[in-house]
């Protein structure tokens, strides 16, 4: 009868290997061969920070789309490209640009400072920074902020134009009066603070401002005085003049025709639109040529597009339910499940090795896992991950394809979670009296039978809670993979969240993590419990 | 035959030598009690027999056959697989048991005869039970050793050690864990042993057990063989100064 159990149990756990293994097999398949298998023609990767509406961001229908991406949607269309946007942490976005992981910045990028890191475009947005303020807060002119603190995203424009190197007097006075100047994540948590009285104003950029007032009751309002004014241009690699004057080219067709002025009236954009034939040279001091000087595409696109491009008068959010969020969330969903599964598939085996490495007779190979050990739990994961992603290009010279950053994100996760993994199987492995192996050894069972036979089934029990504890970590963790710009649910949460403004989206992923671990947990228990048969 | 030949074993942890020149020799059948009192060098010399420990020099001869020889260098050790083989001459019961905690008593016993020695599984699990009923827990073969008393433990060890038909078994101190009253059934068992003409080496702080079941006694002292004899020789009679100390002090 007993046996008959056993025999059971061993079916039920190969089928779930099988599984698994079918499912890892499934995603390697679906990553190795993108949908689009082949295509002729020329790709136009657009990089954007999928957060910055009305410029960037992700629509109620989990579309990204914004001024930026309409009008490069746009350009292709004339030119015969396929058009990919590709949302990037904008941390690396000069990496991803040099790697040639995207080829252009073309995402409410300022100008101004970076006149010379990149190769521009001619500025197409007049960008004002703005301050917003709640209406009964009495601050009415931008003297009034001092004493008072202000809010201004990390590494934005308003953070440059108030302390930035070639910020104006009266701004770095301003800065200098100011009782705090305090940076926040994202514009969500600037109003939040705003509203809650924890900061008195917000400095951020005119559409941006415009664009969240939208979504807002009449409770804020902007101060008529402007911090600074500056341009938006479309940033390509330095040198690459080829494709900017092609993109420049398309845009003056599109502004001879109306299609930019449409698109220009659809995101409400009228006050800051400042693309124009009148500047004949780039900020590099080079021509702009002319159009119609090529005149490729040019009868076909025009009056098709106009249809397509509806004038609606500005940006508007949209707000969404929960069904939706979640249906939104879904995809982002399978990412972080497959960067789970993979993870723990590759790094609790790797884990062993190092345990055996570390636990090796040989002093030299003791400390090599001494020393990776140490670094791995010593170091930001998310540090790992962009060495991982970006050691091929920097070092080694190498591009990667887009698929990479899936592969970087496992390969990251994989080799710190080995080392974590690694010193509970060790501390686990010690814990076994060593009289068992001596008796093991008396009884002619070979070093490896000793492991797999005696050590192993011991040592997977005892290291069961410690594993259960990093397991649930992991599922946490997922979200780092944000920095490689790999979306999975976290992101993709925080995508909604911009394009919505509003934190919801991110309490939703909160409860789907929470979900996802309770299940962890129970599963655990589960395993835990079959174990305890013996002490 | 001799089952079991030590030649001049020594053995030194750092600079503290535990065994300085040990010589012993046991024959077929024969039972040997390893007396002496505490830190002299019993475990020590049991784990050198029972190539646990490496020792510095000296032989190490099982049923004829020489499987670590003395040099001027020091100890010659075979390969691994050599010290594996020379292994199955042998059992160990130790003073604390080592059973595996994760299999069942009749898993313990039998995994290493099915897997290790390749035998049918049919006539080794047929087996196993007859040595249960022998050692008297024909009913505990589904049970885990954590749910055995510290006595039926042990008998499960010696269970195990028997079931791999070793030529002789080495005790160390095999009731010196267990309460009195367990004791005098654990002895009992190995009394069966010797009555059954089993070769054994039985290192025991139980005098008068050594002196019942043995054919021969060695007392030690210091890492040296100080007197060696039948039980009247030396438990009864003891020569030696260091000896009757020993003894003196056991019985008060
Ligand atoms: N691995 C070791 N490292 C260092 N010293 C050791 C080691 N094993 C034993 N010793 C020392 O060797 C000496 C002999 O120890 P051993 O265990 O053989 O004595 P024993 O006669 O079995 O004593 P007892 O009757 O208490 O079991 C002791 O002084 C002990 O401290
Ligand atoms: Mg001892």
């Amino acid at each position: 009868m007993n046996q008959v159990k056993i025999i059971k149990r061993k079916k039920y756990f190969a089928a779930g290997i099988l599984c698994i293994l079918v499912f890892v097999l499934a995603l390697f398949a679906s990553s190795m061969f993108p949908g689009k298998t082949s295509s002729a023609k020329q790709e136009f990767i657009v990089g954007f920070d999928a957060e910055f509406p009305p410029y960037g961001y992700m629509d109620e229908n989990g579309e990204y789309t914004g001024f930026d991406l309409d009008l490069a949607a746009e350009v292709c269309k004339r030119r015969d490209w396929t058009l990919v946007k590709r949302p990037v942490i904008w941390d690396s976005k000069d990496s991803e640009l040099e790697t040639g992981a995207i080829s252009c910045i073309w995402n409410g990028f300022t100008m101004n400072g970076r006149e010379s890191q990149y190769t521009w475009s001619t500025p197409y947005v007049d960008n004002s920074q703005v301050v917003i303020t709640r209406k009964d807060s009495g601050i009415m002119k931008l003297s009034d902020l001092s004493g008072k603190v202000l809010a201004v995203q990390a590494d934005s424009s308003a953070l440059a134009a108030l302390e930035g190197y070639d910020a104006t007097d009266e701004n770095k006075a301003l800065a200098a009066s100011l009782k705090d100047l305090q940076q926040v994540e994202n514009y969500n948590s600037a109003f939040m603070n705003l509203e809650s009285g924890m900061v008195d104003a917000i400095a951020m950029d005119i559409g941006v401002a415009a664009y969240q007032l939208s979504a807002k009751d009449d409770t804020f309002l902007m101060l008529d005085e402007k911090l600074s004014s500056e341009e938006y241009g479309i940033g390509f690699k330095l040198g690459n003049t080829e494709l900017r004057d092609e993109v420049q080219l398309t845009l003056l067709e599109m502004l001879e025709d109306g299609t930019f002025d449409n698109i220009v009236k659809k995101w409400g954009l009228e006050d800051s639109a400042c693309l124009s034939k009148e500047d004949t040279t780039y900020i590099d001091g080079s021509q702009v040529p002319v159009p119609g000087s090529s005149k490729k595409n040019n009868e076909s696109a025009s009056n098709a597009d106009s249809s397509t491009v509806q004038a609606s008068g500005g940006a508007k959010v949209k707000k969404l339910g929960i069904t939706e969020i979640i249906k939104q969330l879904s995809s982002g969903i399978t990412a972080t499940i497959s960067v789970f599964v993979l993870t723990l598939l590759f790094a609790m085996p790797l884990g062993l090795v190092i345990a055996a490495v570390r636990m090796s007779r040989f002093k030299i190979l003791e400390w090599i896992a001494k020393i990776y050990i140490s670094i791995m739990r010593g170091t930001p994961l998310m540090l790992q991950l962009l060495v991982v992603f970006f050691a091929p290009y920097y070092v080694f010279r190498i591009s990667m394809p887009y698929s990479y950053r899936f592969y970087a994100t496992i390969i990251g996760f994989s080799l710190n979670y080995a080392a974590y993994f690694a010193e509970i199987y060790r501390s686990g492995i010690q814990g076994i009296p060593q009289g068992q192996r001596e008796a093991a050894q008396i009884m002619g069972y070979s070093k490896g039978q000793t492991f797999f036979r005696i050590i192993f089934p011991q040592m997977v029990k005892r290291v069961l809670p410690p594993v259960t504890n990093e397991i649930i970590t992991l599922v946490k963790d997922t979200s780092l993979a944000f920095v490689l710009s790999y979306t999975e649910m976290f992101t993709l949460a925080k995508q909604i969240a911009a394009g919505q403004t509003s934190l919801f989206p991110l309490f939703v992923a909160g409860v789907f993590y929470y979900v996802f671990n309770f299940i962890v947990a129970f599963v655990m228990e589960g395993i835990e419990k079959r174990l305890d048969y013996y002490r | 035959m001799s089952v079991l030949e030590l030649e001049n074993i020594k053995k030194s942890f750092g600079s503290k030598v535990v065994l300085q020149d040990i010589t012993l020799k046991v024959d077929e059948g024969e039972v040997v009690s390893i007396i002496g009192p505490s830190g002299s060098g019993k475990s020590t010399l049991l784990r050198c027999a029972t190539f646990l420990e490496h020792i510095d020099n000296g032989a190490i001869t099982y049923t004829g056959q020489k499987v670590v020889a003395k040099s001027a260098q020091g100890a010659v050790y075979p390969s691994k697989k050599e010290i594996q083989r020379a292994c199955a001459n042998f059992g160990l019961v130790f003073q604390n048991f080592n059973l595996f905690p994760h299999f069942s008593v009749l898993k313990n016993i039998a995994d290493a005869p099915i897997v290790i020695q390749k035998r049918n599984k049919v006539e080794v699990y047929k087996e196993v039970r007859e040595l249960l009923q022998k050692v008297g827990i024909g009913d505990k073969e589904n049970s885990y050793p954590c749910e055995l008393s510290g006595g039926q433990q042990q008998r499960v060890a010696i269970a195990r050690a028997l079931a791999l038909h070793p030529k002789m078994l080495y005790f160390d101190e095999p009731t010196s864990a267990l309460d009195p009253e367990i004791t005098a059934e654990i002895l009992r068992v190995m009394k069966e042993l010797a009555a059954e003409k089993m070769t054994m080496v039985i290192v025991t702080h139980e005098i008068d057990f050594a002196k019942a079941v043995s054919d021969r006694v060695v007392f030690m002292d210091g890492g040296m063989v100080v007197e060696e004899g039948t039980p009247e020789e030396v438990i009864s009679n003891p020569k030696n100064e260091r000896t009757k100390t020993f003894l003196t002090k056991l019985s008060v």
